[in-house]
């Protein structure tokens, strides 16, 4: 008790005790209607009806706690579009979207969507910018809690009803080149290995025989399977998957003549 | 005022139970058991059961009602999920530490140890015996009552110290020497302040005291001893700002670091039951205990149980007052702490008695006009 404040000046020990008192009982007066704090799962913030009785009264900006459309929280995926591509999967930097079969489709080729384990996602939106036909996408929905692992795993119906409950979606995509909307191949590299007929989620590549070439003397000729693949234009939906399953990237965009 | 007393309603309660009862027995047992000596019995049995149910009601209320202040204090809510507004979260809080187990450190002294908690819980327990909350409301009107309870209240360093010490634990062992240092420093000047009230008022009798202030309340004339008094108080329950028992940052949790579960709810109980007890000490000494000004209209203090009502009104006002305290002022440091107790609080409430003196030598106070003539 050396009677200096933290500034050094002079003070009268009277006032160590009456200051702060004043300044916590002005806070208290303050919030004894209501304080600042949000009662949050049953008060949010982003409820225009929350907002227009209570952050707007008390004289908050109207913008206060909105959630931006470019949110990336749950996603969204519309089964009826979703054409089993894969490219969600392939995007995915933690490997935690998994193609499930879903009713639908016929028996040769089952119908094909995600199942997203949010333990491992990370929302980086890879996958709704790689999806071709939007189908889909990040929503605004931020709430993920759940009581048991197994519930963290998102199947494909649940995905769909978060699809049905519209709300906001992130819908940014890159689009593929312009003007090259043809998938090409570079012939002397294909093995023929039937990888993208396989995955082709259209059935729109057809493996096609051609003559088997004999090597001349002193060349050694490449291991492979005759076979080469040509593509329906008509039925190709240009979902790219046969390009990222390629094991010799012989498959590319571009524009056939 | 009405005429029911806590005496009486434990005496009807056990009359109507022994009355039930007696119907299943044959005629000697039915005699016997309507009995006054078996009603009395009992009835002091239920008379102890309702102290004991509506003190530790109230330190849970009073933990609920802390909380809250403080949340608006710092502008936020407080305990807002269990119950209405959070009411019943102390009983859940309460309830877990119930279902804990009790450790023991494998150094720790087991008797201390055990007896600690049981018997700082038993002393602040005890008290509420002694303390009328209205006319008729209390235990029993002993001339010395007053004084029994701050003997009792005074107990406490000694099992804070045993269970200290106990514990084993040098952080433990700091904060009980501190506690002891602290509490022995401030019953003195909290017992000059009560010398003033005393020697205004006439008696030790809490009932007299009170009843002495039905013409002006103690805090008028003897506002030095309320300042005294307040300050004691907060030391002697070790809240902020002279919480060094259990200052967090220094020492773990202080004299309780190595207490859990149900024992560590017991300390806690024992500390809000002892905070309750200096409330109401301020009460029934300083601002008239059951008694309000004759300029209050007779409907607000005429309905039944009024005096109760008021009076818990008026102590938890006071406890408000000291989680104000506790919100606003940053702790003080030991030398503060013992500065502040001997060399302002002391003065201070000598000067407050030598106050009370001449008021009652003047028997006329300025202002107020003359006091009436004195009780005891």
């Amino acid at each position: 008790m050396d009677g200096t404040s933290a500034s050094g000046t002079e003070e009268k020990p009277f006032l160590w005790v009456t200051r702060p008192l004043a300044t916590a009982a002005k806070q208290f007066a303050k919030s004894l209607w209501r304080p600042s704090t949000v009662v949050y799962p049953f008060e949010r913030l982003e409820d225009p009806k929350f907002r227009a009785k209570v952050a707007v009264a008390s004289g908050k900006p109207i913008g206060v706690g909105e959630i931006w459309d470019n949110y990336r929280g749950v996603h969204a995926l519309n089964i009826n579009t979703c054409i089993s591509c894969n490219l969600c999967a392939f995007s995915c930097p933690d490997v935690c979207i998994e193609m499930v079969t879903v009713p639908g489709g016929d028996p040769k080729h089952p119908k094909k969507c995600p199942q997203i384990d949010y333990g491992k996602c990370s929302f980086c939106g890879f996958c709704s910018d790689a999806c071709p036909e939007g189908c889909l996408s990040m929503t605004t929905r931020y709430e993920l809690s759940v009581h048991k692992r197994e519930e963290m795993v998102y199947s494909p119906a649940k995905m769909f009803d978060v699809y049905k409950s519209k709300l906001p979606m992130n819908p940014i995509r890159v689009e593929r080149p312009e003007n090259e909307d043809q998938i090409l191949l570079d012939a002397p590299l294909c093995i023929g290995c039937n990888a993208c007929s396989r995955d082709c989620p259209t059935n729109c590549i057809t493996m096609l025989d051609i003559p088997k070439l004999t090597p001349k003397p002193g060349e050694k000729m490449p291991k492979r399977i005759w076979k080469e693949p040509v593509i329906n234009d008509s039925d190709c939906v240009r979902c790219g998957t046969c390009i990222s399953v390629c094991p010799k990237d012989c498959l590319f965009w571009g524009t056939r003549q | 005022m009405s005429s029911v007393t806590l005496y009486s309603v434990a005496y009807s309660i056990a009359a109507i139970l022994l009355g039930g009862l007696a119907h299943l027995f044959p005629a000697p047992v039915h005699g016997w058991l309507i009995s006054g000596d078996v009603v009395t019995a009992l009835a002091t049995v239920i008379f102890a059961a309702i102290l004991l149910a509506a003190s530790m009601l109230n330190t849970i209320l009073l933990i609920w009602y802390e909380r809250k202040l403080l949340g608006r204090f710092m502008d936020r809510r407080g305990a807002m999920h269990v119950g209405y507004a959070g009411l019943l979260q102390n009983f859940a809080d309460g309830l877990k530490l119930f279902r804990k187990d009790t450790v023991r450190p494998g150094q720790a002294d087991p008797l201390g140890f055990w007896l600690s908690p049981t018997a700082y819980m038993v002393t602040s327990l005890v008290i509420f015996g002694l303390l009328p909350i209205s006319t008729g409301w209390n235990g029993g009107s002993l001339p010395l009552t007053l004084l029994l309870a701050l003997v009792i209240f005074s107990f406490a360093p000694l099992f804070i110290f045993l269970g200290a010490w106990a514990s084993n634990n040098k952080y433990s062992l700091i904060g009980g020497m501190r506690s002891a240092a602290q509490m022995i420093a401030y019953e003195v000047p909290i017992l000059l302040a009560v010398v003033a009230v005393v020697v205004l008022a006439g008696s030790f009798d809490l009932n007299t005291i009170v009843l002495e202030q039905r013409n002006y309340w103690f805090w008028a004339p003897l506002f030095l001893a309320l300042i005294v008094f307040l300050t004691g108080m907060l030391a002697e329950m070790e809240r902020i700002p002279f919480d060094l028992p259990e200052a967090e940052a220094e020492l773990v949790e202080g004299w309780n670091t190595e207490y859990g579960g149900m024992l560590f709810a017991f300390f806690m109980l024992a500390d809000y039951l002892r905070a309750l007890v200096g409330s109401i000490l301020v009460v029934l000494l300083f601002l008239g205990g059951w008694t309000l000004p004759s300029y209050i209209p007779a409907a607000l203090t005429s309905f039944p149980l009024a005096g109760i009502v008021w009076f818990m009104v008026k102590t938890y006002l006071v406890f408000g007052l000291f989680v104000w305290v506790r919100a606003s002022l940053p702790r003080i440091r030991t030398d503060q702490l013992l500065r502040l107790g001997w060399m302002r609080m002391v003065p201070l409430a000598l000067l407050s008695v030598i106050l009370a003196a001449l008021v009652v030598l003047a028997r006329c106070l300025p202002l107020i006009g003359c006091v009436p003539s004195m009780g005891g």
